[in-house]
């Protein structure tokens, strides 16, 4: 792998995984598809050869290794489909919560977990 | 033959019903005869695949090298028929109950054949395919009663599960870069060759790919508020699979070289999910914090390694997946034999005999003595002694509180599902001969090399 390529990938990455842990859940899904530009390049990366060309070989000529172009364009139609539910359940969390920041959706978690405290109170009651 | 039509069958029906409106009986009735077809053609090719030994065929006619190669070997039909038929029975439970969302049945069917793809396949960017069409399915199940806590559920189950699978595609890249080969016999072959580094480095890549489905120790966060039957009975057996197929089938060496570390982190999982789930009062929740548990166990198994550590993995998968159907299924349901059949769950989960959780619970003995190690055999107990805890805290919610015990049954459809499933527990546990030689040969497959 090139150098060039694997400073890209590292910084793909580093930056999806930076936009992940962001309260803002369209960030969240920014960081995902960074993740996923990410782990293409690794892919291309995997098996660049310098000097070959990947179509329209003169005779004589090597070929570039076609296996991992075939891989990434399978791998891009499915990144694409993943984040398009992604962003398809985003956008039905805020019409349901009218909210896109985790904290707010935290906030529905202790309640239910204050719910759960009254049965476990009422187990108890009952036991006695 | 048969293994084509296990991949394809599933596959063609789901493509299909997703467009039919699945609030329709009929529509979900097709789907249970899909999903149902595809659980017969499994048990034949496993009965062909246990007589004749391993079935390959190369897709397409392409000359082996480099066509994609499907690939039915114990272990794989094992995994297989299993999460399938936790599929079929969330299914008829669906059915039975009504059908609320449009695109249920086709959704199920087509994890069902992603799910058989991903089991049978000999290739490991193939594998990354139906896994991703297996995963696609599953976060849009998890939405599936459309209430408030399930979106936000689904929302970080996705997320969390999308970062998983492009790490498990960047170790893909990685495998492809020092093997130069994507099938997993060459894979495999040629890893012996790689630089410890490189090898070790990608090895990690797929097991946090993996520990991420399956919801270990340190991965576990997102698991709690997304788990239901479909969930823990069939697409975490994945998490289970790529342990087992890439861990001890593709990176032995690399396997060995952590099983300390596995054992660890297996052991951290029981206990945390042991005492997480006696603190919680919410059946599903607790339910959840099980499976966090015994996905431990199964870790611990695979870290002890050899015939008889594999051997105990495969067992207690199958045990685990039946009984987390049994109990997600039943926990709701109210009238004659639902209580039994909740009980005979618990009590497999806890280990007691003669269920067949005692089988799996009395293999993972045998390994940690293997290993010759205390420590393990104590955590074994403890988290036995957890799981009965927890398991009748919630028997007691569910079944002995005086607001719970409605005067109404649950329709009799249903409680005829859940008393068959808690039937196969049972008789697993009474009759264990089969599932043992099912999951010795599992192991044997992967131990003798002939992966995929």
């Amino acid at each position: 792998m090139i150098l060039a390529l694997a400073l890209t990938a590292a910084f793909l990455f580093g930056s999806g995984a930076y936009l992940l842990l962001k309260r803002d859940l369209i960030r969240v899904v920014a960081g995902v598809m960074l993740i996923s530009q990410s782990a293409l390049v690794t892919i291309i990366g995997s098996s660049l050869s310098r000097g070959d060309a990947p179509i329209a070989v003169q005779p004589g000529q090597t070929v570039s290794d076609p296996l991992p172009q075939a891989l990434a364009l399978t791998a891009l139609v499915i990144g694409l489909a993943t984040v398009a539910l992604l962003l398809a359940l985003v956008h039905r969390v805020i019409v349901v919560l009218h909210t896109a920041e985790r904290d707010e959706l935290a906030a529905g978690e202790a309640a239910h977990e204050a719910a759960l405290e009254e049965q476990r109170q009422a187990d108890l009651d009952e036991a006695r | 033959m048969l293994l084509s039509i296990a991949v394809l069958l599933p596959w063609v029906a789901g493509v299909l019903l997703v467009g039919l409106d699945g609030r329709r009986r009929v529509v979900g009735a097709l789907a249970v005869a899909a999903v149902g077809a595809t659980v017969a053609v499994l048990g034949l090719l496993l009965a062909k695949v246990l007589a004749d030994g391993t079935q390959t065929v190369v897709t397409g006619n392409w000359p082996a090298g480099v066509g994609i190669v499907l690939r039915a070997d114990p272990l794989a039909v094992t995994f297989g028929l299993l999460s399938v038929v936790v599929v079929l029975a969330a299914t008829v439970h669906e059915l039975i109950i009504g059908i609320s969302e449009r695109t249920f049945p086709g959704l199920v069917v087509l994890l069902a054949g992603a799910l058989t793809g991903l089991f049978l396949t000999g290739d490991v960017f193939n594998f990354y395919v139906f896994f991703e069409l297996a995963m696609t399915a599953s976060y849009a199940l998890t939405t599936y009663g459309g209430q408030r806590r399930q979106l936000q559920a689904a929302l970080l189950f996705t997320a969390v599960n999308l970062l998983g699978s492009f790490i498990f595609l960047i170790s893909v890249a990685g495998v492809y870069r020092v093997t130069g080969s994507l099938a997993m016999d060459a894979v495999r072959t040629h890893m012996a060759g790689v630089d410890p580094n490189a090898a070790i480095l990608i090895a990690t890549g797929f097991f946090v790919a993996f520990s991420v489905k399956l919801g270990l120790f340190p991965f576990h966060f997102w698991l709690p508020t997304a788990y239901a039957a479909i969930l823990s009975g069939a697409v975490a057996n994945i998490g289970t699979y790529g342990l087992l197929r890439f861990g001890a089938g593709i990176f032995p060496d690399q396997l060995r070289l952590a099983a300390v570390a596995l054992i660890v982190l297996g052991a951290v999982s029981v206990i945390y999910g042991g005492v997480l789930a006696v603190a919680r009062g919410d059946t599903a929740e607790m339910l959840a914090y099980s499976a966090i548990g015994q996905a431990g166990y199964v870790l611990v198994a695979i870290g002890v390694g050899g015939p008889v550590g594999l051997t105990a993995a495969v067992l207690y998968s199958i045990v685990n997946a039946l009984n987390k159907a049994l109990l997600f299924l039943g926990g709701a349901l109210r009238g004659t034999f639902v209580a039994g059949a909740f009980a005979i769950g618990a009590f497999s989960v806890a280990g007691v005999p003669p269920m067949a959780g005692f089988v799996g619970k009395l293999e993972m003995f045998r390994a940690s003595i293997v290993a010759g190690s205390v420590a393990l055999v104590v955590l074994l107990i403890v988290g036995s002694a957890l799981s009965l805890i927890y398991m009748f805290q919630v028997y007691q919610h569910q079944f002995w509180r005086g607001d719970q015990l409605a005067t109404w049954a649950s329709p009799l459809p249903l409680r005829l599902l859940v008393g068959i499933l808690g039937l196969l527990v049972l008789a697993a546990g009474l009759w264990p001969e089969p599932l043992l030689a099912i999951s010795s040969r599992a192991a044997d497959a992967l131990l003798l090399g002939r992966i995929g």
